[in-house]
Order: structure tokens, then sequence, then C-alpha cells
């Protein structure tokens, strides 16, 4: 789990890692779109895996920042997945009428790695 | 409500910053949880008071929150109030409608947080200021509501 620190950007093969904190204040929300941007630049992945199993609220602001964020991923020519909502966080999301239909979602990161092709070495197992 | 790991369920903060949200989502889910609300309702209530909370910071600039339970008929809520003396609302019934933003948002800080609570009650008054106040119910016991 990560704690409340920072918003991680790791490249993992051919994929950006991105994993968000529990709690993220409104300016780590905002960094989530630069440092992905950067790293689309630099490192030309696929595409990114955003995880947000951590994640405890989600509200407009954070939700909308996601959207926009894999929109500019797919401008750039790469795929955002997005990874772990946790169960309260989709049916609060729901309830709210927040739209984030068009975001591709997978269970696990397991899941969004075997989407993009990327077998873990040494590991045949998923979960 | 006193118990030995002290009490959480009424108080007050200022927001004065986007840290400060954090802190207000914080301490509604400490109160809510305390209250006895269920994990699902307190996920609405803490995201609810996030939606506002944040308006009060980026209309506002700054403004307090206030928490506390309310009693009747038997039944509990929790009480949320946001105070400011901010620009204030021109339109209330406007901002509530999904998709309405002055703040180059979704629109979808009101109408959400009315979707997620019970009650939703906004005072305002243009050039003075602005109150709203959330209320969430907690669910009859052997009533479980999801």
């Amino acid at each position: 789990m990560n704690g409340n620190d920072t918003v991680s950007v790791t490249k993992v093969r051919d994929v950006l890692m991105v994993t968000m904190p529990a709690d993220p204040d409104d300016s780590m929300i905002d960094s989530l779109q630069e440092r992905v941007l950067q790293a689309m630049e630099r490192y030309s992945p696929k595409g990114v895996i955003l995880d947000i199993s951590s994640v405890e609220t989600l509200d407009s602001f954070f939700a909308r920042t996601i959207s926009e964020t894999a929109r500019m991923v797919t401008l750039m020519g790469g795929r955002t997945i997005v990874v772990g909502m946790q169960p309260l966080v989709a049916v609060t999301a729901t309830q709210m009428g927040l739209t984030l239909g068009d975001l591709e979602t997978a269970l696990s990161v397991d899941r969004a790695l075997d989407r993009y092709g990327v077998q873990a070495s040494g590991q045949k197992g998923r979960g | 409500m006193s118990t030995a790991t002290g009490n959480w369920s009424t108080g007050e903060l200022s927001i004065k910053g986007d840290g400060d949200i954090v802190v207000a989502r914080r301490a509604v889910r400490q109160a809510a949880t305390q209250l006895g609300f269920s994990q699902s309702e307190v996920a609405r209530i803490v995201t609810a008071a996030s939606e506002i909370a944040r308006n009060v910071y980026r209309y506002a600039g700054e403004g307090v929150m206030r928490w506390c339970p309310v009693e009747k008929g038997g039944q509990r809520a929790i009480e949320v109030r946001f105070v400011d003396h901010g620009p204030g609302i021109a339109n209330v019934e406007l901002a509530l409608t999904e998709g309405y933003s002055t703040g180059g948002g979704l629109g979808m800080g009101l109408p959400g947080a009315k979707r997620l609570t019970d009650e939703l009650e906004i005072d305002s008054k243009v050039g003075q200021g602005t109150t709203v106040i959330l209320r969430k119910w907690r669910a009859k016991e052997g009533h479980v509501r999801n």
C-alpha cells in the first residue's frame, strides 16, 4: 500500500505504472496529469496503468482529472487502464453521477499488464 | 457520545487551503464512523463534504466547516455545515443543476453532494456569503441500505 505521500510513476517494461496515494490533496492530483504527460514524452510507452486501489474518496475533481489525463494520453498515442477501484468508491461515484464511462478499467494490475501483453518474467501465475 | 478514544462526532475546522479539504474529509470520516454509519454511508457523506469543502476554498477562499450529530424521532443524522463569506451564489437553483459551473469545473459539486446526502440546504446572499448544510440520516437497524 502506498502511503499518503505522493503520486508514484514508474516505467515497467513498456508501460507506465502510476500509483495514487489513499487521500491525495488537490495539488497532488494536479501533479498526476503533469507527471504522466512528462513520462509519456520521455519514455514513449504503450500506455499507462493507473492504480487507484488505495483511493478511498473519488470526488468530481479527482474523477475529472483522471478522465482528462486519460484523454491526453490518448492524444499522445497511448492507452490508459484504470485499475483497482474499491467497491465503495465505485458505488459512490455511480450514485453521484460521475461519468467515467469512457475509461478503460481492469480489476487488477496483473490483468491490465496482460492486456498490454506484458508477462512478468519467471512468474506465470496471475491474480 | 464521548468514548475512551475521544469524541470526534462534533467539531469545527477552518478551510483555508487545499490541504484543508483533505483534513475535512478525514474529520467527517471519523465523525460518521463514530456515529455508527455504514461504510457505504461514510463514503457518501465524505465525498459530499469533499465537494462542498472544495467549493468553499475555490470560490470563497476560506470558510469554516462544523459538524455534529442530530437526532429526530429516534433517528440519528450527521450534519455538516459550511459557512463562508465569499461572493455568494446568484442563482442557487441553477447551481444545483448538473453541468453548470462558474469555476471551470464539471459543475458536479453541488448536485453531486445533493445526490449523496439526504438533505442539502443552501442559504446564499450575493456579496455576503454562503452556508451549505448537509445531512445524512443513518439507515435503520436491520434495514441495510446500500
